[in-house]
């Protein structure tokens, strides 16, 4: 349902194409990002937060492609996350490839390993996938457990390096991010509008009658847990030319299941749902650690229960929007945004 | 060689009688609700930590059957709240809410009780019995009498009471079952509180075996493997892969993990869910469901 102001009449079908049809978009876009490329300067060393939230945003993009475009639900998100970030750790350390070509090469093992995992999705759909995808999940960390780093899995990166420059500090990191992060988030809306986008849906809606209509499921659904594997390849890769150090508790099931809560929460079928949802998870799950040493030193049993209650706190709000809001975080703001163009009147 | 089997399949046993205890509860709210419920786990756990608790203030008989009634309400609250607003919703906000209802359940326990692994109060049977050569855990041989006897009570309860004909009625078929005055609100909350209860003795049993810790949860996933190998809404496809995954577990698994890559017993039933999702999804005796064009 896009509402439009009055007066904003389209004139050619390029201006009814566009991304951001409206002025209201077209200015809070533009203010959006000149805020990202300014926070360094307004966020000081909560930069992290940001970083953090950019990452797993590009992660959620992809999987909001697969659950919400393409109505394949994956619990398993996070193992390819593990792929694209071992992969660029290999790559980086044992091949000594330059980060930049790194980068896309790790989304793109992930790729392949999303396209296997998807051959089975022709004959397994909705829960039975579901279980398939998780159990892919184990395997993935099992196998890494004990391939990776004399049974630990943990291994260690040098720091990203883009021609003469090492990028060695936080800001300098933050800036590579924001560009991968703007280009994704853009193609992914891209994508959604496309021929492909619109197979997906189809796919998604009812897939035998996207069958009929001449869409191929086999490279449809393939083509979507590629697409969500690259994009979580290079979250992957990004998190371990961050971190430096990655070990497999990085990607266990609960980043998956985070992973799942983000793009619920953010808003299923919205191109900014995984951008939304992972503002909010990671903003919940950091903004309780960040406190917590504040809290202890007035309540010190608070130690012992900050994790358990970040639990809490998460599994309450993913219940109550799902129920008060399906339609998620990005639902919400539609909402808010046609109370505010209606007020007072809303009619 | 053969005496390792033949204590694996004896063991294996006694393990997957709880698994199938454990599935039997995760297969019938899916028969009944066609939820898939990812919390199952945390209702094992919230049987474990709760009994443990209770068991050091109570006599443990007493303590049991409070933590049961604990679980029958719990099951109950569950879905009042939480499920019937959501009724309708598509497939993907309901595994959604169940993995949060895990999320909470687990936070409350840990919370509660800490993350350490605990023990029942002692004075309970421990210690091995040696049978033909071969070492059986004793707390193995009640906890799978203790299972023989409540899958026969839910057998009996399914055949004979007027709750669980009306269960199986919906389960069959939904629509004819409300049309003939079955209240389909009420089987759901049946549907909810048997599974609590059922995960519940499954977690004191486990409990009994290993102790209780946050990692009882995931044992509600090897529930979820013996399910799927013996088909989702099948009752006695769920009694029948868990037997069998605790018998492969412990046999297969326990070989490859002493002789071969360490931990490989922890994804066996990963595994096999891939396998029997490639070769049958719909597990050994679950209803086959044919689309085609």
């Amino acid at each position: 349902m896009a509402v439009r102001p009055a007066g904003d009449f389209k004139t050619s079908y390029r201006q009814d194409m566009a991304l951001l049809d409206t002025a209201f978009y077209r200015w809070g876009f533009g203010l959006l990002v000149a805020a990202l490329i300014l926070a360094p300067f307004w966020l000081g060393h909560f930069i992290f937060l940001l970083t953090t939230i950019g990452i797993f945003a590009i992660g959620a993009t992809g999987l909001s492609l697969l659950t919400g475009f393409t109505g394949q639900i994956s619990l398993g998100h996070a193992a390819f996350m593990a792929i694209g970030a071992y992969g660029s750790a290999v790559l980086t350390g044992n091949y000594g490839l330059p980060f930049l070509a790194a980068l896309p090469l790790s989304g793109v093992l992930a790729f392949a390993c999303g396209a296997i995992v998807a051959l089975p999705s022709l004959r397994i759909k909705g829960l039975y996938l579901a279980i398939a995808t998780l159990a892919f999940q184990f395997l993935t960390e099992y196998t890494i457990i004990h391939a990776v780093g004399q049974g630990l899995g943990a291994i260690s990166l040098r720091a990203p390096r883009i021609g003469p420059w090492v990028l060695r500090g936080e800001i300098q990191f933050y800036y590579l991010l924001l560009a991968v992060w703007l280009v994704s988030g853009v193609f992914a809306a891209n994508l959604i509008r496309s021929r492909v986008g619109l197979a997906l849906m189809a796919v998604r809606d009812r897939d035998y009658a996207a069958q009929v209509m001449g869409i191929n499921l086999l490279a449809s659904k393939t083509l979507a847990f590629g697409m969500s594997a690259f994009y979580a390849g290079l979250a992957g890769s990004l998190w371990a030319h961050y971190n430096r150090l990655i070990s497999p508790e990085h990607f266990t099931i609960v980043t998956s299941i985070d992973y799942v809560a983000m793009i619920v929460m953010g808003g299923l079928t919205s191109i900014w749902g995984p951008h939304l949802g992972a503002a909010l998870v990671i903003s919940l799950s950091q903004g309780l650690k960040i406190i917590t040493p504040a809290v202890v030193t007035i309540l010190p049993s608070f130690a012992k229960v900050a994790t358990p209650l970040r639990e809490i706190v998460f599994g309450g709000i993913l219940i109550l929007l799902l129920i008060w809001e399906p339609g998620g975080l990005a639902a919400l703001a539609r909402k808010l945004k046609r109370l505010l163009d209606l007020w007072p009147f809303s009619y | 060689m053969i005496e390792f089997f033949l204590g694996g399949l004896i063991n294996g046993l006694a393990v997957g009688s709880i698994y199938a205890l454990i599935a039997l509860g995760f297969a019938l709210l899916y028969k009944s609700t066609k939820i898939l419920n990812l919390a199952h786990g945390e209702l094992v756990l919230f049987g474990g930590y709760l009994a443990i608790a209770l068991s050091h203030v109570l006599p443990f008989p007493a303590a049991v059957f409070v933590t049961l009634l604990a679980a029958g309400i719990l099951g109950f609250a569950i879905e009042r709240a939480i499920m019937r607003p959501l009724f309708g919703q598509p497939l993907l906000s309901v595994i959604i809410v169940t993995l949060a209802l895990g999320y909470i359940v687990r936070g409350v326990m840990v919370g509660l009780w800490g993350g350490d692994t605990r023990q029942f109060a002692a004075g309970l049977p421990t210690g091995v019995t040696v049978i033909a050569g071969i070492a059986i855990q004793r707390v193995g041989i009640y906890s799978a009498a203790t299972a023989a006897a409540l899958l026969l009570v839910f057998w009996l309860f399914f055949r004979y009471s007027l709750v669980g004909i009306a269960m199986r009625a919906a389960a069959n078929e939904q629509l004819t079952a409300s049309t003939l005055g079955v209240s389909l609100r009420r089987v759901f909350a049946y549907a909810w509180a048997f599974a609590a209860i059922a995960g519940a003795v499954g977690g004191v049993l486990l409990g009994l075996w290993l102790g209780v810790n946050f990692a009882l949860g995931f044992v509600g996933l090897k529930a979820l493997a013996a399910v799927i190998l013996g088909g989702l809404d099948s009752i006695p496809g769920a009694i029948v892969g868990g037997l069998l995954i605790g018998v492969i577990e412990t046999t297969v698994g326990g070989y490859i993990d002493a002789h071969i890559i360490y931990g490989f017993k922890e994804i066996v039933a990963f595994i096999i869910i891939l396998l029997v999702l490639m070769i049958r999804p719909y597990g050994l005796f679950g209803t086959e469901h044919i689309e085609r064009l």
